[in-house]
């Protein structure tokens, strides 16, 4: 489903390749966990799968599609197929969190009667069915980050990847956010998270890939986040 | 497509950089009110040049002591050149003939007219010549002060000097409006640039959600062109009033004199599309290839 072929990133400007010759496979309805310190190259992994960038060296295949010879036309098809959410949420702060969420599904043509009937269903999943006519400036930061899975989610996705999606959020709020990820991991959505968040990574016990200076130093099945810890 | 959708970006952006959008309209504007007036001024040209090159004559002035048998000389001349194909037709103007004449197109100034005796102008024959180019074989025939030829005199090498100096005015003003042109073109790059940077989030999100290109960069492409159409409409505005407070008024002798035609209001009709057309196509094809090279959407 997802495939990188010695996979080597080297941003203009900079001497050392953000990834280097990675490679490795991802299954349908895996959920992995990708960590690694600042730096270590996890968000550039999940830019490439978006084709938000393309590699300097190897191949990327999501879906069975080959990016590197994807037209530019057809990366808004790809970038339906997957959902994404971030450190900083990104929500847009003069919409409400319904607003928000059908701009998703507004903007790719959607039909309004889908928008009407899938909008609250997704809010209610996420827990937030109450809050719907809210702005972001008045929900928490746990609030809002539901709101950008809701988003990302939306459409039903193949792959939902999330980088440092707790990064701005405390323990127990974290813990609220993980356990939505995997409730919809178990709808069959592959999920592909970059956190440096030990807690969560040791409490899952899932794939984890380990990058190091952009080489990836470790996959294991059912890993925790140091080794022998 | 989402109509409400894009509309309200469209206004949101408009309104959100009234300055820019404001100097974007203006520059366009005026840029646009030029080129018209340029286009005018070449209708005017070519209608000009229809009424006065139509009807080119060379003069041939006769002395005032000119003969019976001179004057019969050089018709018999004329006759010649008009059966060697030089000559179209010609006609003889007596004094009186071209006194009438005088009276008629002076009528506006009448004090003029008051002030010249009737025998004051010169008889003449006007020579209509089938290439008004060949004045020079003309004036060859007729030396200046002889056989009772006064002066030949072309009205051609008079017309040739007026209409350098309106094709000068015509040019200037093409000229002036393609730098306004310019203006307004980065003007409406930058203004999109800023709009682009203002709606970032939203382009941002639409890119990773899956929007199309078009989808994305619609709403701009619409923002310079509703803008460059405000700007044709003012620049249309512009050339109305310049004919109904300006052409009009201060024009109006010469144009009832037949010296200028007048500026008809088809005209202005047949050059307002293309004004629109012109202001609405180079703003949006303007805002495209801003997209292309400086935004990232
Ligand atoms: N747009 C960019 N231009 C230049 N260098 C970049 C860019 N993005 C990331 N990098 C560099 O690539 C390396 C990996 O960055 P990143 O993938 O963001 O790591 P992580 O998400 O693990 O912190 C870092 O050294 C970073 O400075
Ligand atoms: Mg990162």
């Amino acid at each position: 489903m997802i495939e990188l072929q010695h996979v080597t990133k080297l941003y203009p400007a900079s001497a050392r390749p953000a990834l280097d010759d990675v490679s490795t496979e991802i299954d349908k309805g895996e959920f992995v966990f990708l960590i690694g310190s600042s730096g270590s190259g996890k968000s550039t992994f999940l830019r490439l799968l978006l084709k938000e960038d393309d590699p300097t060296k190897g191949t990327v295949v999501v879906n069975g599609k080959t990016l590197n010879t994807m037209s530019k036309w057809n990366v808004p098809k790809l970038r339906r197929t997957m959902g994404c959410v971030f450190q900083d949420f990104r929500l847009l702060r003069n919409r409400t969190v319904e607003q928000n969420v059908a701009f998703a599904l507004e903007v790719i043509n959607k039909p309004q009667r889908t928008i009407k009937r899938v909008v609250p269903e997704v809010l209610e999943m996420v827990g937030l069915e109450g809050k719907a006519g809210r702005l972001p400036g008045e929900l928490s930061g746990g609030e809002q980050q539901r709101v950008a899975i809701a988003r990302a989610f939306v459409n039903r996705p193949l792959v939902l990847l999330a980088d440092e999606p707790t990064g701005n959020l405390d323990p127990e709020t974290s813990e609220g956010i993980m356990l939505l990820l995997e409730r919809i991991n178990r709808t069959g959505t592959t999920v592909i998270m970059a956190t440096h968040d030990y807690h969560i990574v040791d409490s899952m016990r899932r794939r984890v890939i380990e990058l190091n200076g952009g080489q990836i130093t470790r996959d294991q099945s059912r890993g925790v986040y140091g080794v022998g810890r | 497509m989402r109509v409400n959708f894009v509309l309200s970006e469209v206004a949101t952006g408009l309104r959100r950089n009234l300055t820019m959008t404001v100097a974007m309209i203006l520059t366009t504007a005026i840029s646009l009110g030029l080129m018209g007036t340029g286009l005018l001024i070449a209708g005017m040209i070519s209608d000009m040049k229809e009424i006065y090159y139509d009807k080119v004559q060379v003069s041939i002035f006769l002395a005032d002591d000119v003969t019976e048998e001179q004057r019969a000389g050089v018709e018999d001349q004329l006759a010649q050149l008009q059966s060697e194909g030089e000559v179209q037709s010609y006609l003889y103007e007596s004094k009186e003939d071209a006194y009438a004449r005088f009276q008629q197109q002076f009528s506006q100034q009448p004090e003029l007219v008051q002030n010249t005796p009737p025998d004051a102008l010169p008889e003449s024959f006007r020579v209509e010549l089938v290439n008004p180019e060949r004045y020079e074989v003309i004036a060859a025939q007729f030396p200046d002060g002889t056989n009772g030829v006064d002066q030949v005199r072309d009205e051609g090498d008079f017309l040739d000097r007026l209409f350098s100096l309106l094709n000068g005015a015509r040019n200037a003003t093409i000229a002036v409006a393609v730098v306004q042109a310019l203006a307004a073109l980065l003007l409406i790059s930058n203004t999109i640039q800023l709009a682009a940077f203002n709606r970032r989030n939203e382009t941002n999100i639409m890119r990773l959600v899956g929007a199309s290109r078009w989808y994305t960069q619609l709403p701009f492409i619409l923002e310079a062109a509703l803008a460059g159409l405000i700007g044709a409409l003012l620049a249309i505005g512009g050339l109305v009033l310049t004919k109904l407070l300006f052409v009009d008024k201060a024009l109006a002798g010469p144009i009832k004199a037949g010296i200028i035609p007048p500026v008809d209001w088809s005209a202005i009709a047949t050059i307002s599309p293309i004004i629109a057309a012109a202001g609405v196509g180079l703003a949006a094809i303007a805002a495209y290839v801003t997209l292309r090279l400086y935004v990232r959407l």
